[in-house]
């Protein structure tokens, strides 16, 4: 069986933001309630850096894969910076095309972290609209 | 005969596999000719038009609402009332007989509704103050019937027929009779129970019964609500326009007698006839062969499932109450894996929660992959799927 692309499969079985410890100062927790996934973002911040990415949850392989390869590309950005990601960079990195009925399983983890930091901003929260 | 060849989307796709029957099922090319028929050879539109082609399609119109009715043992065949899908059947009975209810009265669903019979529920007790109650679930994986929720506050019991998800078939009739008891009435979704045992709505005794004419082989868009015909009568109409009026003035309207009242504006002409070749079809078969070949099937399936210790059927393992509608979950792999799994070898399945999302609440689950079984299915494609199952397993688990 060939699936999900190799890096997919591995960040799922073998995740490295997944359940690390860190010092969160931001948090917010998403789910997906069509399919089950949820997500759990735990934020480090420094000023206006996210320093330190974690994450929880439970889901698919897509779900939990794609909101692990997100802290690779988050750990370092700004606040605004993170805000303004789009489905395409995000999913350009995940490797592999994302059918439009997986589209929200590879969000998700982006929804939870964008909706974190605008939680604590008390600015209104994104939908899925968003991303369409 | 291979009832597989009535189905023209295998000859066009002949590896594919259709497990997904309680999502929606194939058509017969029978179906597809009566539409077709429709508008090529006698398209007009029905009950008012004063000629001769009006009065054919009228005819077939309403020919097929004889044969709905008699589909579900209704004792006239204008207390079907024809609507787009079961969710509109159970709107309707929502907007109509829910508007007579008073604040405080009881609504009374179990916890294996399917979302469409839940959420025009609490809408209603959003409006009219009332109260939601719920019925359980036994340890047989059927509707409990708990006497102490019967008392004479219960105004309406809105119950499954047969579970999209545990595939169980509930007992109506003693459900049925605890309700009349206490002065209630009953609304059966009858959605996935019409596709696998004979329904006779006047041996039930039920108030209110909706269908869907897709799951049962008919076409899209097209669905029927049977209400007894004293209950009916004295509602208000459900849609306002054309065709459910007897009469109108500058300042009032004369509703139409049943089933007018409840069919506002041109209805799906088409689609009511095509439910009547489907119909059609589930007769000519006989629910004795349809039940027969499903059953074959399932106690294939499930002791093929049961087999694998990685596989947790959630539901009857037996045939007990059962059809053929089966949830599992795979040890460490989520529902919408398995499902990409098996859809990578052109196995179609659900996953996920059904729109049943109490019930996965209830039984503390996040989801479940299901496979639905058609007499159109054969065990040649269970053992493929078996095939892809380990496959799956090994895959995301080794």
């Amino acid at each position: 069986m060939d699936l999900y692309a190799q890096n997919i499969l591995d960040r799922f079985k073998h995740p490295f933001h997944k359940d690390k410890v860190v010092q969160p100062s931001l948090w917010n927790q998403e789910a997906n309630y069509s399919c089950g996934d949820k997500v759990e973002a735990k934020l480090e911040i420094e000023g206006a850096v996210l320093k330190k990415y974690s994450f929880s949850g439970d889901g698919c392989a897509i779900s939990q894969a794609s909101a692990d390869i997100l802290g690779d590309l988050v750990e370092g950005m700004t606040l605004d910076a993170i805000l303004g990601m789009t489905k395409g960079e995000l999913f350009d990195s995940l490797g592999i095309e994302i059918s439009l009925r997986r589209s929200q399983c590879a969000l998700l983890g982006l929804l939870t972290l964008q909706n974190a930091i605008l939680k604590s901003r008390k600015e209104p929260l994104r939908t899925w609209n968003h991303f369409s | 005969m291979n009832l597989r060849d009535d189905f023209p989307i295998f000859k066009h796709r002949p590896e594919l596999t259709y497990f997904d029957n309680a999502a929606t099922a194939q058509r017969p090319q029978s179906v597809l000719d009566a539409e077709q028929k429709f508008y090529t050879t006698y398209n007009s539109n029905i009950h008012r038009g004063p000629n001769f082609l009006a009065e054919e399609a009228t005819i077939q119109y309403e020919d097929a609402r004889r044969k709905v009715a008699d589909f579900v043992g209704a004792r006239q065949k204008h207390e079907i009332i024809f609507t787009k899908n079961a969710t509109e059947a159970i709107n309707l009975v929502a907007r109509t007989f829910g508007e007579t209810l008073q604040a405080q009265d009881v609504i009374l669903l179990s916890k294996m509704e399917h979302h469409s019979n839940i959420v025009p529920w609490l809408q209603l007790a959003e409006r009219k103050d009332l109260e939601i109650k719920w019925m359980g679930i036994s340890t047989d994986w059927r509707v409990r019937l708990d006497p102490a929720l019967f008392d004479k506050r219960v105004k309406l019991v809105a119950v499954t027929g047969m579970s999209n998800v545990l595939g169980t078939i509930t007992d109506l009739k003693p459900i049925i009779k605890a309700a009349h008891a206490v002065g209630a009435k009953v609304l059966v979704d009858a959605s996935q129970l019409a596709v696998h045992e004979p329904i006779s709505v006047r041996d039930l005794d039920v108030d209110f019964l909706v269908l869907t004419g897709h799951k049962l082989y008919g076409p899209t868009g097209i669905g029927a609500l049977y209400g007894k015909e004293e209950l009916l009568n004295p509602l208000p109409p459900f849609m306002d326009g054309g065709d459910m009026i007897s009469a109108v003035f500058m300042d009032r309207f004369i509703p139409a007698g049943l089933p007018q009242k409840f069919e506002a504006g041109t209805p799906n002409i088409a689609g009511a006839i095509g439910f009547g070749a489907a119909v059609d079809y589930m007769a000519k078969l006989g629910f004795k062969k349809i039940q027969k070949m499903e059953n074959e099937l399932t106690s294939t399936l499930l002791t093929k499932l049961t087999k694998l210790d990685y596989i947790k059927i959630v539901g009857p393992e037996t045939l007990d109450h059962r059809g053929s509608v089966v949830s599992f979950t795979m040890q460490g792999v989520h529902p919408h894996d398995v499902a990409d799994g098996l859809s990578s070898k052109g196995i179609c399945i659900r996953a996920g929660f059904h729109c049943a999302q109490p019930l996965m609440d209830h039984l503390k689950m996040s989801g479940t992959a299901r496979m639905s079984l058609s007499f159109y299915n054969t065990k040649e494609e269970i053992d493929k799927a078996m095939g892809v199952l380990e496959e799956i397993y090994s895959y995301f688990t080794k």
